[in-house]
């Protein structure tokens, strides 16, 4: 019993340390964002920095507030209606039994794969012949489809754990597919709805690369903003580093909601928990 | 009442259309784009020039064939690390499942693969910078090294992009390798148990056959992303010093969006869309497999 309990303590203090390093980064960053540039420069280093020093946030939000609401809006949009797509087409994949659909939710899948720096000349040509370039409408909707794979085969995944008794008792009950959809299916996959929602949410969040190509001034997002803090002559890394906790807050807290279908959303939901 | 056969292609016909007009409409034009050549800011004097871009950009020119090469070793190393680490991290958070806490280290142990790629590469810019950066300070006073521009010389560069790549995704190859962990029927431990079977059998006769298919889905799915690598490279080392960090996503994006060359950028992209395809392939096959199995669990 003794051996095992010190076995289990070594064990533990070595995950503690795993911890450490994944944490470790981040948290310096963390403290770097309440250091004034002589702080910054210090030798040896501040350790623990001044806590109530917040200017860099203060000038980082005045200077950026209008590139972090773009995008809060591309973000939200872009799940909202990556959802609005990706849903019904979820249920038919799984419940429909027709010719072809698993070359169709395999093709649907592989557009998920294929690298986005492949498509964007070709949107940004599509996107300036339309006269949309340089807006948020043409993130939200290169984002929706760069999404909508995913969110497809994993809701696809959330909708097959349903049991098919209660669909097929609903249909011999006369029930129209939307309906089926909108009150059996929706209800019953609330949890992993969220998941993709959270999943799809953080993706578009993250994008940098399209972003790059099609926002110029005013649609800039808030990635794009950052990015250019550092290709300054002089860096203020007070300023980039507030920046980055600002940028880091949603994915940090929302995986904290992931927790137990992360694995399954990472794999495309070919792990189940 | 809309007619059955109607009612199934609302579900489904929507998605169809969108995604034909946004991601495959894109990706044949720039299988066009590439036999021409073009600016992307003289877009209407455009000529046809076949192969040329990609017998240039191939057997010509050495940076695309130094970003194929460099993209390949940072994957290679990349995944090798994660699989690595994470088979031990998973093995560790495997054994304490039961213990306090250890879902609280768990959760903040899988941070960074949520995080933006962009940040992370900005924390690392900071921590690995010369002059303020925490790292110089250790090695500096800790092994009496003198600090020195990591990112600017090239095998120090080189390391520096597979160790930030593999900081953000070994919790990830950890969190899969621990699911897959968690599959091995408890029966059979207990049957090593009693044949007195060592951990290094209890490693290779057990645990490595029964999480081997869930090695290859974290081996696919991470060659899929590092594939596209673009971030981390676009913040920390610009393809630098020279082009000993290049790699292929960063080169397409440099040459159609910092030199306007459209032709060449999308000959590029499309060399990029076909080695995504061989691995999407193998990656849909698998996943379609593993579907049709009720999953992995």
């Amino acid at each position: 019993m003794k051996a095992s309990v010190r076995k289990n303590f070594i064990l533990l203090i070595l995950a503690t340390l795993i911890t450490f390093v994944f944490l470790a980064p981040n948290l310096w960053m963390l403290f770097g964002s309440f250091k004034s540039q002589n702080a910054m420069f210090a030798l040896p280093p501040v350790w623990i920095p001044d806590f109530t020093y917040i200017k860099n946030f203060t000038i980082m939000l005045s200077e950026s507030y209008m590139y972090l609401i773009n995008s809060i809006i591309v973000t939200i949009c872009s799940t909202i209606v990556s959802l609005i797509f990706s849903l019904p087409t979820a249920f038919g994949l799984t419940f429909f039994k027709f010719k072809g659909r698993y070359f169709l939710a395999d093709w649907i899948l592989s557009t998920r794969m294929l690298p986005p720096v492949a498509a964007a000349v070709p949107l940004f040509i599509l996107f300036k012949y339309l006269n949309l370039l340089d807006s948020l409408f043409a993130l939200i909707i290169v984002y929706t489809a760069f999404n909508i794979p995913f969110a497809v085969w994993v809701s696809a995944s959330f909708f097959k754990k349903i049991p098919i008794d209660l669909i097929e008792a609903s249909r011999i009950e006369g029930a129209s597919w939307f309906h089926i959809f909108l009150k059996i299916a929706i209800p019953l996959s609330k949890g992993g709805i969220a998941t993709v929602a959270i999943f799809v949410f953080i993706f578009s969040w993250n994008e940098l690369l399209i972003a790059l190509f099609f926002t110029v001034s005013e649609s800039r997002t808030f990635p794009i903003f950052i990015s250019a803090q550092v290709s300054q002559a002089q860096i203020i890394w007070g300023n980039v580093a507030a920046a980055t906790v600002i940028q880091s807050i949603p994915p940090i807290l929302l995986t904290i909601f992931l927790q137990k279908n992360i694995v399954s959303g990472l794999t495309l939901g070919a792990v189940k928990n | 009442m809309i007619s059955e056969k109607i009612q199934k292609l609302l579900f489904i016909l929507p998605t169809c259309l969108f995604l034909l007009v946004i991601s495959i409409f894109p990706f044949l034009y720039s299988v066009y784009l590439s036999l021409f050549q073009a600016k992307l800011t003289k877009m209407h004097k455009k000529f046809f020039i076949g192969w040329e871009n990609y017998y240039v950009l191939l057997f010509e020119d050495d940076v695309f064939p130094t970003a194929i090469k460099n993209t390949f070793v940072i994957a290679f190393s990349s995944i090798t690390i994660e699989i690595i680490l994470g088979f031990i991290m998973a093995k560790i958070f495997f054994e304490i499942r039961h213990l306090k806490f250890s879902n609280t280290l768990r959760t903040i142990t899988i941070m960074p693969i949520m995080l933006t790629p962009l940040c992370v590469g900005l924390v690392f810019l900071y921590i690995l910078n010369p002059t303020l950066g925490i790292f110089s300070y250790i090695l500096d006073t800790v092994f009496g090294i003198e600090p020195f521009a990591y990112l600017g010389e090239s095998l120090p560069a080189k390391i520096s992009v597979i160790a930030i790549n593999s900081w953000q995704w070994t919790p990830f190859m950890m969190i899969l390798l621990l699911a897959g962990l968690m599959t091995v029927p408890n029966e059979q431990y207990e049957a090593a148990k009693i044949d007195g079977a060592n951990w290094f059998h209890v490693m290779t006769k057990i645990e490595i056959p029964s999480i081997l298919s869930f090695v290859l889905l974290g081996v696919v799915l991470r060659l899929i992303e590092c594939i596209r690598l673009f971030d981390i490279i676009y913040i920390t080392t610009r393809g630098g010093p020279g082009i000993s960090t290049e790699v292929m996503a960063f080169f397409t994006y440099r040459t159609e969006f910092r030199s306007f060359q459209v032709g060449s950028g999308s000959a590029s992209a499309v060399i990029i869309l076909i080695i995504s395809l061989i691995v999407t392939t193998i990656a849909v096959t698998l996943l379609r497999r593993v579907e049709k199995n009720e999953g992995l669990s």
